[in-house]
């Protein structure tokens, strides 16, 4: 089974990066479902999406006793991502939203096929990488060997990685710090010299993992502009951001997860509207997803409403008991309104 | 979408599903293709096991120096275990490194994917290197130890002879054990990783019974002696089980008492080769599940 080939079209149609016409297929995920198992992780209160919903403090005793007939030793299951299935395009530039804790980036690492799934499938065509500045290296060796470990991870040989090394600490821009342990580093300079590393190739789907949060402002909008140019030559861009504009500016289609689902896949001006409403809405009272009428063209979707239903049947009291969460990201998604 | 849908349409586009298992060619193909990966990963990590350190490399041979001087008080004067041997203090170092290197590298291969998930979850490589990246690391931080049993073998005065010749290929095969015992173990760690805590306890039996600081084949040919002949098969094993045939013959090649015979080289590869090749099919076959949370 052949890699497709890159089509050189395809990204020269539109040096904007936006509004490109979909191709192929790319990525295939087909009813994706992640489950991660939390080793001592003790007695049941989390607010991370898993199945077995927490009941208030009077029944934490029924509540001991019944997670402990389901979790063998100190292992906790957390459902991250349940049954999501799309399909991305070449050309195709898609953004997920979700609050913290909704399966986003666990979704990117199965996309980019890092976390094998545990039901389901997932189909690339082509290399895929992630770059986030917590892709982790070695900390106790020098940046310099870093470089080489990252660059040669990504699939460069040695000699790349060297013709480009110069290059590499030039955007990282951390000096003569190159030669020094990673775990001297200060946490902006790891992650600068992180994220120049993973952007030193260019994969044929590029996951990005919040890499804009990285540094200083300078840093930011260096990162930015190379995260453009990456998104330009890659073919189907994934992006996880908490900033909406980002997402309206630089995608062409969002999926908005919450609590490991997928909850409405559609045009940003569909999509970020709806996550808005329902994430200020839940701030106020209950939230109650908007539905998902976007025109699709052929994909999977999941309908919000049924999905929505199901959630508010739920009692979350960690939604109750801690307010300041949800409320702080839909004061960021307030001003992101029209 | 239904699965048979997305199948067919991925099929239809020539993708490629991730979270597959490979085939065993391609497995080894891609291995061999990240050849210059796991050399840069081993480089790394043992510089990096002496960094925090004033003496820093110096470790690399203090360390075991003042091990080897340990049980030199306690075996060699207090328990007297050396009856039978010569030259006791080349005997128990080259046991007693050898030994350091095989249980160390297989210590670490053992945890090593289930204490690098981050690197799983942020990079795609074949899996194996973790394993077999520890282990050749842990052999380039071993390196000026095995320096040192040359040093001492002149200084205890072990006449040089062509069998010397053979010591670094002898080194090779117990690294090509090492790695067969670390790749098995670090997919049954992941596995279980309660598995992981029964390492260390297996190691200080090895320790004990493979003849560190004495002689296995006296020991043997004394219990065949007491007991009589049933107890052959029991002295056989302790004689040839991977780690005790393995320090015999690195002895083989130093020390002059210690004739070179062709039984413990056949047996020593025999486990080399038996044991890298379970290992990589063994952690082959979990290769599609690393990464699982």
């Amino acid at each position: 089974m052949g890699v497709p080939e890159h089509s050189p079209d395809a990204h020269a149609q539109d040096p904007t990066g936006q509004q490109r016409e979909p191709g192929e297929p790319t990525v295939v995920v087909s009813h994706l479902d992640i489950i991660y198992r939390v080793f001592g992780a003790g007695r049941a209160r989390s607010n991370k999406g898993q199945d077995d919903g927490d009941n208030a403090e009077p029944a934490a005793l029924l509540n001991r006793l019944t997670q402990r007939s389901r979790n063998v030793g100190g292992v906790r299951r957390v459902h991250a991502v349940k049954d999501v299935s799309f399909v991305a395009r070449r050309g195709e530039s898609i953004g997920i939203v979700g609050r913290n804790g909704s399966g986003k980036s666990t979704l990117l690492r199965a996309v980019a096929g890092l976390i094998p799934p545990d039901g389901g499938e997932v189909w690339l065509g082509g290399r895929a990488a992630l770059l986030g500045v917590n892709a982790a290296l070695v900390s106790q060796v020098s940046g310099a060997r870093n470089v080489m470990i990252g660059g040669q991870a990504l699939g460069l040989t040695k000699a790349q990685v060297r013709e480009r090394f110069d290059e590499i600490v030039d955007f990282a821009d951390i000096g003569h710090f190159i030669d020094l342990p990673m775990s001297s580093y200060s946490s902006g300079m790891g992650a600068r010299l992180r994220f120049a590393i993973s952007t030193a190739a260019v994969p044929d789907i590029l996951v990005v993992d919040e890499a804009l949060s990285a540094g200083d402002a300078q840093f930011r909008a260096k990162a930015a502009e190379r995260v453009k140019q990456l998104r330009d030559q890659a073919g189907t861009v994934f992006m996880v951001s908490h900033n909406n504009n980002t997402i309206r500016q630089t995608c062409t289609r969002v999926l908005w997860l919450e609590q490991g689902q997928l909850v409405m896949d559609g045009e940003p001006n569909e999509v970020l509207p709806a996550y808005s409403r329902a994430v200020s809405g839940r701030s106020q009272g209950r939230a109650r997803a908007s539905g998902g009428r976007g025109r699709g063209r052929g994909r999977p979707r999941v309908h919000a409403s049924s999905a929505a239903k199901k959630r508010n049947r739920r009692v979350r009291p960690q939604d109750r008991r801690d307010g300041r969460q949800p409320g702080r990201e839909a004061d960021g998604e307030s001003q992101d309104e029209q | 979408m239904s699965r048979e849908e997305a199948r067919r349409l991925a099929k239809q586009y020539g993708l490629q599903q991730v979270g597959v298992r490979p085939t065993l060619g391609s497995y080894l193909k891609d291995l061999w293709r990240h050849k210059s990966f796991l050399l840069t990963m081993s480089a790394a990590d043992s510089v990096a096991r002496h960094q925090n350190n004033y003496l820093g490399q110096l470790w690399a041979v203090l360390n075991p120096l003042l091990l080897a001087f340990a049980y030199f008080l306690i075996f060699g004067l207090l328990l007297g275990t050396g009856r039978g041997v010569e030259n006791f203090v080349g005997f128990l170092t080259i046991g007693l490194f050898t030994f350091l290197y095989m249980s160390a590298g297989w210590n670490y291969a053992a945890k090593s994917l289930v204490g690098n998930v981050a690197m799983v979850r942020a990079l795609r490589f074949p899996r194996a290197i973790l394993p077999l990246s520890v282990v050749l690391a842990e052999l380039l931080a071993s390196m000026p130890a095995f320096l040192v049993l040359v040093v001492i073998a002149l200084l205890t005065g072990e006449r040089p002879q062509l069998s010397w010749l053979l010591f670094p290929v002898a080194i090779l095969i117990v690294a090509v054990t090492t790695a067969g015992m670390g790749l098995m173990s670090a997919r049954l760690v992941h596995g279980a990783r309660d598995l992981a805590n029964l390492v260390p306890i297996i190691t200080r039996m090895l320790r004990y019974t493979s003849g560190v600081f004495f002689s296995v084949a006296t020991y043997g040919d004394l219990l065949v002696e007491k007991y009589g002949q049933q107890l052959r098969p029991v002295a056989d094993a302790l004689v040839y089980q991977p780690v005790a045939v393995s320090l015999t013959m690195v002895r083989e090649t130093l020390l002059g008492e210690v004739p070179m015979r062709w039984e413990t080289w056949a047996f020593a590869s025999g486990w080399a080769v038996l044991l890298l090749t379970v290992g990589i099919v063994v952690f082959w076959r979990g290769e599609a599940g690393y990464g699982r949370a």
